[in-house]
């Protein structure tokens, strides 16, 4: 879950920017999922909420673009105006899904088991492999990278550099909204404080994964391999019995032995970091 | 035979800072226009309103006869005004095949998805690299960053020459090439030129340009003061005009 929100991070901080909302939009696809699930049924709910989340990468997106914002602020604006209304939206109360629609065909596709393994690890696959693909086969990927690498340069060939970062984070914030689907489909309760703190741990796990901040450079499979990192080390905290409350410590002490490992790889490698 | 490019009292503005003051001059087909002038006279501002990075304030701008209406540089490029720029153009994360296509990347369709022609990106710039004499250990694949900026330069310009189209803007293009290279670049210039496109190339080095040039336009403090045709004017008595900040008129004789 936290894997594909980093790969969603991840192509922000390539596109030059940084996304600190999406925990929030996160629990705000989930909210939405929940409670219009209950009334509209499921597959409507779910459409309901990517529409949700891509509005709000879009509305933020124009802000960052248009605005002249850095993405920093209005992201941050974002992480609170969304919690805010998931705890106007709620009002505070605990909400599942009835017993019927958690046996709904599709919240089972979602968040039920295949194979043995929960069908969260099937999703984040394909994700990983379609957005691969993009960045790294298509037109989209190429301006991408080209418009985090260097903006004025991109703008000068002639890429939209306004449309490709709109688009980006759009993207991202749908892949926190799934990532958000997914869960509830999984654990169908919602809370007020859903996905919480979220946001700072797919930004790890982008950049324990080798995304540079400055943009231009990194990898999704990284993104993955970093959110996996980051997952495990709770686990592994909890078998050997250390108290769960330091696994925040970890990932801040894991962060920043990945970023100097990778500066120092970087170098070796000839590159300006 | 009406102007290809035809500027007409153009302002701009940064902020407080008037940076082009009512310029008007005309660029016609075939012709190889020389920018001169010292270093903020404002020689580049004006070649980024051309090539669509800046907008004007007020004033101008007529290209085959029409007026601009919008200024991006993916219209400008779309009609056709190639632009070898100073500080910008390549992407030092990617590699130059990708810097290559940037903004015009060719696709192939698989099952209807347009995927990169990652072939025909690296086919061409292959063929580039070596026409313009980069080093042989350099690969289409190698990205921007390992390029010297000699190399770095070449990349530019042999983009700009691979799609020519109506006009190609050279920015200083002999900065960082070594004398032969800037040899070539110039018979470069002059070679488009003979093909029918129209060159503007800006330089500070006026006594290098003033043989191949037909005309030459001198801007100081953003406005033009000279617009002379070379064969009315010496590279000496054109120097004396931007020493002179344009307070002399030079009389005009055949050289």
């Amino acid at each position: 879950m936290i894997g594909i929100l980093a790969m969603g991070q991840a192509l922000i901080i390539m596109a030059g920017e940084i996304d600190l909302s999406v925990g929030s939009v996160y629990g705000l696809a989930g909210v939405a999922f929940i409670t219009l699930g209950e009334s509209h049924g499921v597959p409507a709910a779910m459409v309901a909420a990517l529409a949700i989340a891509a509005l709000a990468g879009f509305l933020q997106g124009m802000a960052v673009v248009y605005g002249g914002i850095p993405s920093m602020i209005v992201t941050l604006g974002g992480l609170f105006t969304a919690r805010g209304i998931i705890y106007v939206w709620t009002g505070g109360s605990v909400q599942a899904f009835p017993d019927a629609a958690q046996l709904r065909p599709l919240t089972r596709l979602l968040g039920g088991e295949f194979l043995g393994l929960e069908a969260i690890v099937f999703w984040m696959l394909i994700v990983l492999a379609l957005l691969s693909v993009m960045l790294l086969k298509m037109r989209f990927g190429n301006q991408l990278l080209a418009t985090g690498g260097s903006e004025s340069s991109a703008l000068s060939r002639g890429v939209r550099t306004d449309r490709v970062k709109i688009a980006a984070f759009v993207l991202c914030s749908v892949l926190a909204g799934f990532a958000g689907i997914i869960t509830l489909a999984d654990q169908p309760q919602t809370h007020v404080t859903l996905g919480e703190s979220l946001e700072l741990q797919a930004i790890a796990a982008a950049v324990i994964g080798g995304c540079l901040l400055s943009g231009g450079r990194g990898s999704l499979f990284g993104a993955v391999l970093g959110a996996i990192i980051i997952v495990s080390f709770r686990y592994e905290l909890i078998a050997l019995g250390a108290p769960s409350s330091w696994f925040m410590s970890f990932v801040g002490a894991l962060l920043i032995v990945a970023v100097i490992l990778n500066q120092k790889l970087a170098r070796m490698a000839g590159r300006n970091v | 035979m009406a102007p290809l490019i035809q500027v007409k009292n153009l302002d701009l503005y940064f902020g407080a800072f008037h940076a082009l003051k009512n310029v008007s001059v005309d660029f016609n087909a075939g012709e190889l226009v020389v920018l001169v002038g010292d270093n903020g006279a404002g020689k580049t501002t004006l070649i980024r309103v051309l090539c669509g990075i800046h907008a004007p304030t007020s004033g101008e701008v007529f290209f085959d006869g029409k007026k601009v209406e919008r200024f991006h540089p993916k219209n400008a490029i779309d009609q056709g005004i190639e632009t070898i720029q100073q500080s910008v153009g390549l992407c030092e994360n990617l590699s130059i095949a990708r810097n290559f296509y940037l903004g015009r990347e060719p696709v192939r369709r698989i099952l209807g998805i347009p995927f990169l022609d990652m072939k025909a990106m690296r086919a061409m710039s292959a063929r580039v690299i070596s026409e313009f004499g980069l080093r042989d250990n350099v690969s289409p694949d190698d990205e921007v960053e390992r390029l010297s900026g000699g190399e770095r330069q070449s990349v530019k310009i042999g983009r700009a020459v691979e799609f020519k189209n109506r006009v190609v803007i050279m920015d200083e293009p002999t900065n960082h090439l070594s004398v032969r290279e800037r040899e070539h670049v110039n018979e470069l210039a002059v070679q488009l030129k003979e093909q029918g496109l129209l060159v503007i190339y800006i330089t500070h080095d006026i006594f290098q340009v003033h043989k191949l040039a037909d005309r030459i336009v001198i801007m100081e403090n953003g406005e033009k003061i000279e617009d002379a045709l070379t064969s009315t004017m010496s590279a000496e008595q054109l120097e004396e005009v931007i020493r002179q900040g344009g307070r002399v008129v030079p009389k005009r004789e055949a050289v």
